[in-house]
């Protein structure tokens, strides 16, 4: 038996911290495969999920169902231990990356003076998911998808690094919760105002870490089938799927920390307005990808080496200096 | 150190041996890539453990996420097959070279270890970010610098590497 009164409180803090983390994805999860399937229809004029519930409300409940019940295949000459362990790998390190976000001014699961680096390095390893998942599909779709997905990761990596350098210039922390409290309450207290060009350049890189259209070159389902996860059924594919929905919020949370004011509003700071700026922003995020076609890919190198890399140096330059002077 | 520190630093001994273990005598090429991504992780918690989160992340974004990716890439499009050289059972004189070199080093090392260990690393203190940068500007200017520039001889010779193919294919 475990006796819960020799366990220091920061491991119970972190246990319960997770367990809120884990039902807050599951949620999160629900939560956009309704929205992504509701702004999908409504731009393209057709009402979506209509059926289950009012308005199709109980729709992701079903398909969750769904997806849970089916049966999970291991394709022929798959290597077993990888192709499974490949949606575990995707999925943990999403977990990893909701610990140091400040979710309101005492929300915080984790006070770690590195969080922002924390998040980034968590957030790279779904790129060896994938690959690992590509390669050990063997099949040629889910491998040109890998293949795709570290070429994209070469092209976004350093511009999404980059383009935060002048916020950690600007605040001297890389501690999230400090980097939201230099930040006022106002609109024009917000980093967003001193640095558009590092927020514009980290909103299009963070598309590419989500693998988001535009940028869905892995997955690309009109010329890949499915890209890297095109094995994977049941709850394999369902990992991914989650994974890439809270990696989807780990990207506008730390958009919405770094620029936007965090937990900070113009009345009553809270939880509320950090949830209302990053569900925003994950609107944009699904607004964006039913409207724009997919890149090619030299299109998304060029875009990323030959203007986002040589911008963010600019901007890191002008930063510097007039941190300066 | 108490018992969980303990536990805690057991685990990621365990995690660090047993992907090096896969490391060395895993059949196939990725396998033995996500053997060393493992023990490459466990050291990054090492790190965590040491109260030196910096490094720790750092080891994870640069040596997991950044470098095991670039090698898998090299490797994941090689035909890796289960029959290749590497799959058949090895002689005698390489089982005596594959355990005397990491055995000599594990014995040195951890002899000269426990003799000259330093005092009071049991109880490690984080240093600030922004001592590291203070010292990477300040007293360790030199090295710093000198790493920057080796890395940029080893891109300078990528490039020109990647230069020669092509002039050559043109011929």
């Amino acid at each position: 038996m475990i006796d819960l009164s020799t366990i220091p409180s920061p491991l119970v803090q972190i246990v319960i911290g997770l367990i809120g983390v884990l039902a807050f994805v599951g949620l999160n999860g629900l939560v956009c495969v309704y929205l992504e399937r509701k702004v999908a229809g409504h731009i393209q004029r057709r009402p979506g999920p209509f059926e289950v519930g009012p308005h199709g409300i109980l729709q992701p409940l079903a398909d969750a169902v769904k997806l849970v019940a089916k049966q999970m295949i291991t394709p022929k000459g798959a290597d077993p231990i990888l192709y499974w362990a490949a949606p575990l790998i995707s999925f943990a390190p999403a977990i990893a990356c909701f610990l140091p976000l400040p979710f309101g001014p005492k929300l915080q699961n984790v006070s770690i003076n590195v969080g922002l680096i924390l998040i980034l390095a968590f957030s790279s390893l779904n790129v060896l998911a994938l690959c690992l998942a590509g390669w050990s599909s063997q099949n040629k779709w889910s491998l040109l998808g890998a293949a795709r997905d570290i070429a994209q990761s070469v092209a976004y990596e350093i511009p999404l690094l980059l383009s935060l350098l002048p916020i950690i210039l600007l605040t001297g922390s890389l501690n999230l919760a400090e980097i939201t409290q230099t930040q006022g309450p106002w609109p024009w207290q917000w980093l967003v105002v001193k640095q558009p060009l590092a927020f514009i350049i980290f909103f299009v890189c963070v598309f590419a870490e989500t693998n988001r259209a535009p940028f869905d070159l892995p997955e690309a389902e009109s010329e890949l089938t499915a890209g890297f996860h095109t094995e994977y059924s049941g709850m394999g594919f369902g990992l991914f799927f989650l994974a890439e929905y809270s990696y989807m919020v780990v990207g506008c949370a730390l958009a919405s920390i770094l620029f936007l004011g965090g937990y900070q509003g113009p009345v009553a700071s809270g939880w509320w307005w950090f949830l209302l700026k990053v569900y925003a922003l994950l609107l944009v995020m699904m607004w964006v990808r039913w409207t724009y076609p997919r890149v090619r890919f030299d299109q998304l190198l060029n875009l990323a080496w030959k203007w986002f890399i040589p911008l963010s140096l600019l901007n890191i330059l002008i930063t510097a200096l007039v941190v300066k002077l | 150190m108490d018992k969980i520190g303990l536990g805690v630093f057991l685990a990621h001994v365990l995690i660090i041996v047993a992907g090096g273990l896969v490391t060395v005598f895993a059949r196939s090429l990725v396998r033995a890539l996500t053997g060393l991504i493992a023990t490459l992780f466990g050291v990054a918690g090492l790190y965590f453990l040491m109260a030196a989160p910096f490094i720790g992340v750092m080891q994870v974004l640069i040596y997991v996420g950044a470098v095991s990716i670039l090698i898998f890439f090299a490797i994941a499009f090689t035909k890796s097959s289960h029959l290749g050289e590497e799959a058949r059972p090895r002689k005698q004189s390489q089982w005596f070279f594959l355990l005397s070199v990491p055995g000599l080093v594990i014995f040195s090392l951890g002899y000269l270890l426990i003799k000259f260990i330093p005092q009071g690393f049991l109880q490690p203190q984080e240093t600030q970010v922004k001592d590291l940068g203070g010292f990477f500007l300040g007293p360790y200017m030199l090295p710093f610098e000198l790493i920057s520039l080796v890395l940029l001889v080893a891109m300078m010779g990528a490039v020109i590497l990647g230069f020669e193919k092509k002039i050559k294919r043109e011929d």
